[in-house]
């Protein structure tokens, strides 16, 4: 075989040898290559074994001087192959002293048990040293060698990488097969172009600055989990990554920003079993021609950045929806924090003497125990900063209004106000759930009719923290269309505590003939509770109110059916008639419970305040009617005293008069005459 | 009523006694809210409402707490109500204070809850506010604490004197009792032995019925109840005030205890409005859900009620209504 050996600037660098025809010498003699060197190296893929056959005829001979054998050629060698040796698999276990070949350039160790590079300092012309296959365990010995180009150190014990600081020339390293756990001192190699740490034990990469001419980069085989500093290489064409850890894009981030990477390879690593991985490796390195050995199409291309177009929207979106959660999270907890701080201020009005000094409001954050268990986030005290901005936000947001899909949410007051929006019949037509959270009853009670106009198909109603105290709050809820579905929270609403409290949900509202209340069906049974234990309340209501007490109470417009109700009411007691239940159904509702009312408690005491103006009129009223009736008794009295004395008088005088019947009579004439 | 003593009082104090002012007052005051409902059908029938409904005891449903304890006559009204309203839920459960505050707010929307809760303390001897209570415990001692609330009051000063050692007698009545003049050492050892002895606190409530302006129990029937214990606390005698039948048939708001849960008049009506739910609980396929509105109310009068009952049969029915009212009576004890 021809032993070949070119030195290419390009990009192979192979190296060829072949055989040359024996010379018989009868002592040992080294075989030269034949050098067509025209100055040029090429190599074959530096992983394989390139064959190389060397002749047999080296002479070692041993010095008595020192441990290491000395070579020595023929002169006829000298001359033929002046610029190369090898000794190839000579079962060398140190390098030998090599004299008298100073102009060396190309120098062959392969295949050999070689563990320290020794004795070759004095080969200052060397461009190729070859210590593939031996077993060396530690770089050194090579600082004299400041022209060489080519470096091979395959299939060796190397540890780490180092005392490669005088080879400013080196042009091709091959470290492949060995133990190196760190890429170390080779920044100062601006000229090498490539370099191969396959089959090591690198498990990430980086450290990669100052490799200014690097365009290839062989890191197949290793543990590599990450890699960085790729993009400080201006001319690295093709990254070898096959059969390493990398399992996401963000590990290999730095790719994307190298513009010179054209050829790459990740099979197996665990990203290459993902379903992105073609079309994130390509969309995020635009530049690059040639994925695991295979060309790269226009087609994967297209592919690949509709599929890039479609994560990023996908991103984007739920980016965009967990910022909505995080306001709604924040304007959620604004709207507690004030409605705990006005629960707690109604409370402190209530009950001063009992409440402690902790629960001042200099510091809102520091809430009642009792108040704070739905909200884990708020315990303990928030840092200065974080209440600063919550503040900003209490500006703002103080309630919050969300449709999502067939519910409306609101929290607190403010969101009533939502009400009067103008909803498209066909959002407020899907509307079947109504929650309210954070608002006091009472407020809720004043826009229950806009409720029924707006969102006719409501079925489900959802009080939490809504300071539901008394069952005659229920009664407000009888003004609307239907209600199906009634779930009021225990938390904030302490009639929930009352053991009775559905019992009389299910009574007063029972014309909707609601079928869960808090998650439970109402069955048959209850309703016949509700109906026993209620029942008398609603028939004391109906029957015994006074008929203008009923009017006043129901209003104008029920005034009629009731009427009618009531003149039913006028035949006798034992038949329920026909009519009777009609007029219910037409009715639809109970007129019997209809008295049951609930005036909000500002209202009550509103109505009260106007009354007692009445109320002194009244007074006074009465008071003189009384004072007229007394004077007028007391002169009944006196007169029924003095009744008999002036009858008694009044009969004598007109005796006396009468008595001279003659005298009388000219009194008479007289008094007629007198009169004209 | 017709008696002739009544001529000889004067007319205010006549007026005043028999409260005939406030119901004048407050008859007026309604005519003035509702003018507009009340002049179409006539002031004359107003009235005549009015007082009839002041004669039965309705007058007091769903007013404001200032009427309704203005008068003892409203107040006997209202606990008569309370209990006729309510007695079927104090058929079932005990229920807490809170709970029965709750029932009277459906019948007076601003019953304060001090009463209730002193109520309360009567019944659990000032002792764990949250525990539950029987209706008939509860309604007894309710019915003290309201219509005798002015009284209490004094009493409980009374109680306070006598506990810390004054005794408001010395000064003021002069009466033959043994032992009222002199200081009693024993009071001021009264700390340690529970309340105050029985005669005398008797002497100084009966002293306070005298001068007392306010409805009081009559003195016969509180020495009665305090015939038989040596000392008593405070609560202690309320408790056996409200416990005493011949005062709660003095009041005559409220039956004895015995009779507290039989009200035929209003179970008949009950019986009548649960009639349709009933009916429902019997078909088939409908005992435990409830169906929709229109049928549920049209479900009476499709199925009719036969036997038992003069009920109008609308028409025939699949349903065997071989039940009589006695039957459905039956089912509802087991249920409850």
């Amino acid at each position: 075989m021809d032993c070949q050996a070119e030195v290419n600037c390009g990009l192979h660098l192979v190296i060829q040898t072949s055989s040359l025809p024996e010379k018989n010498k009868v002592e040992f003699k080294l075989n030269k290559d034949t050098s067509s060197f025209p100055g040029r190296l090429l190599q074959h893929d530096l992983e394989r074994n390139y064959s190389s056959r060397q002749g047999d005829h080296i002479n070692l001979v041993s010095s008595s001087l020192s441990s290491f054998p000395i070579l020595q050629r023929s002169s006829e060698e000298k001359i033929l192959y002046s610029d190369r040796l090898s000794l190839e698999r000579q079962k060398l276990t140190v390098c030998p002293i090599i004299n008298g070949e100073d102009h060396l350039r190309l120098l062959n160790f392969q295949h050999n048990f070689i563990t320290r590079i020794q004795n070759i300092s004095n080969l200052q012309k060397l461009i190729s040293l070859d210590l593939y296959d031996n077993q060396i365990e530690e770089i050194s010995g090579l600082s004299t060698l400041r022209c060489l180009r080519v470096l091979l150190l395959g299939k060796n014990r190397i540890k780490k990488i180092s005392n490669l600081e005088n080879l400013k020339s080196l042009d091709v390293l091959d470290l492949h097969g060995n133990q190196i756990t760190k890429i170390e001192n080779i920044n100062h190699l601006c000229e090498l172009r490539v370099l191969n740490l396959a089959r090591n034990f690198l498990s990430h990469v980086d450290n990669l600055n100052g490799l200014d001419s690097l365009t290839e980069l062989n890191l197949r085989h290793n543990q590599i989990t990450f890699v960085r500093d790729v993009d400080n290489l201006p001319c690295l064409q093709h990254l070898f990554l096959s059969f390493n850890n990398i399992s996401s894009f963000d590990s290999v981030s730095c790719l994307a920003d190298s513009s010179s990477l054209s050829d790459i390879t990740f099979d197996g690593n665990p990203i290459a079993q993902e379903s992105w991985y073609k079309h994130t490796v390509l969309q995020n390195m635009m530049q690059l021609r040639q994925l695991d050995m295979k060309r790269i199409t226009e087609e994967e291309r297209r592919m690949a950045s509709v599929l890039a177009k479609k994560e990023e929207e996908k991103k984007r979106e739920s980016h965009k929806q967990s910022l909505l959660k995080e306001k709604k999270r924040l304007t959620i907890n604004n709207v507690a924090r004030q409605w705990d701080l006005q629960q707690q201020r109604v409370a402190n009005i209530a009950t001063n003497e009992d409440r402690k000094d902790s629960d001042s409001p200099q510091d809102p954050c520091q809430i009642d125990g009792s108040t704070l268990s739905a909200f884990p986030e708020e315990t303990g005290p928030l840092d200065s900063g974080l209440n600063n901005a919550l503040q900003g936000l209490s500006v703002i947001d103080t309630y919050l209004v969300e449709v999502d899909g067939d519910t409306l949410s609101l929290y607190g007051s403010g969101a009533l106000e939502s009400l009067d929006r103008n909803w498209s019949v066909q959002t407020a037509g899907m509307i079947t759930t109504v929650s309210f959270t954070f608002i006091e009853f009472d407020e809720i009670v004043q826009v229950l009719p806009k409720l029924k106009i707006k969102f006719p198909n409501s079925l489900h109603l959802k009080f939490k923290e809504t300071n539901l105290v008394m069952l005659q709050q229920f009664n407000a809820l009888a003004q609307l269309r239907r209600i199906d579905q009634l779930t009021i929270d225990p938390q904030g609403n302490p009639v929930v505590n009352f053991t009775l409290w559905k019992y009389y949900v299910l009574f007063r509202l029972s014309h909707f003939s609601m079928q869960k209340i808090n998650g439970t069906e109402v069955t048959q049974n209850d309703m016949i509770m509700a109906e026993r234990l209620f029942g008398i309340l609603a028939h004391v209501a109906s029957s015994e109110l006074p008929q203008y007490r009923l009017i006043s109470i129901l209003g104008d417009a029920r005034k009629k059916q009731f009427q009618y109700l009531l003149e039913s009411k006028g035949k006798k007691p034992g038949i329920i008639n026909e009519e009777n239940n009609d007029s219910k159904r037409l009715v639809g509702e109970n007129t019997n419970r209809a008295t049951l009312n609930y005036t909000t408690r500002d209202f009550y005491n509103e109505k009260l305040e106007e009354i007692k103006e009445k109320k002194k009129f009244c007074k006074t009223y009465i008071e003189d009617l009384v004072k007229e009736a007394t004077e007028i008794n007391m002169k009944n009295e006196a007169l029924q005293k003095l009744w008999p004395q002036m009858f008694i008088e009044l009969v004598r005088d007109a005796v006396i008069e009468i008595r001279n019947k003659n005298s009388y009579m000219k009194l008479c004439l007289q008094q007629i005459t007198d009169q004209k | 009523m017709l008696s002739p003593e009544r001529l000889a009082l004067p007319d205010y104090e006549y007026l005043a006694q028999r409260h005939v002012l406030t119901y004048m007052e407050d008859a007026v005051c309604q005519l003035l809210e509702n003018r507009e409902d009340i002049s179409q059908y006539g002031i004359a029938r107003f009235f005549t409402e009015y007082f009839n409904s002041v004669c039965q005891g309705t007058h007091i449903l769903f007013r404001e707490f200032s009427f309704v304890q203005a008068t003892p006559h409203n107040r006997v009204s209202f606990l008569r109500a309370f209990w006729r309203c309510f007695r079927t839920v104090g058929n079932g459960d005990l229920l807490t204070m809170k709970e029965y505050h709750c029932l009277l707010q459906l019948l007076c929307p601003d019953f304060p809850l001090e009463l209730t809760q002193k109520a309360a303390r009567i019944v659990l001897m000032d002792d764990a506010m949250d525990c539950l209570m029987s209706f008939s415990d509860f309604l007894f001692a309710f019915q003290i604490q309201f219509y005798y609330s002015e009284f209490l009051d004094s009493v409980a000063a009374i109680y306070e004197d006598l506990l810390s050692g004054k005794n408001p007698n010395t000064v003021i009545v002069p009466t033959s009792s043994s032992g009222q003049h002199r200081q009693r050492p024993a009071l001021g050892e009264a700390g340690m032995l529970e309340g105050v002895e029985a005669s005398l606190f008797y002497q100084c409530l009966e002293n306070l019925c005298d001068r007392h302006k306010y409805s009081c129990p009559p003195p016969a029937l509180v020495k009665e109840a305090l015939s038989n214990v040596q000392r008593l606390t405070f609560y202690g005698f309320l408790m056996a005030l409200s416990k005493h039948h011949g005062i709660n048939q003095a009041l005559g708001a409220l039956p004895d205890k015995g009779d507290l849960m039989h009200d035929p008049a209003m179970d008949e009506e009950l019986e009548r409005l649960l009639l349709p739910f009933l009916r429902l609980a019997q078909v088939p396929g409908l005992v435990n859900s409830v169906t929709a509105s229109p049928e549920a109310s049209c479900l009476p009068s499709r199925t009719p009620p036969r036997v038992g009952s003069p009920w109008r049969p609308l028409h025939h029915s699949r349903k065997v209504d071989g039940e009589s009212d006695a039957s459905t009576e039956e089912t509802d004890e087991s249920e409850t």
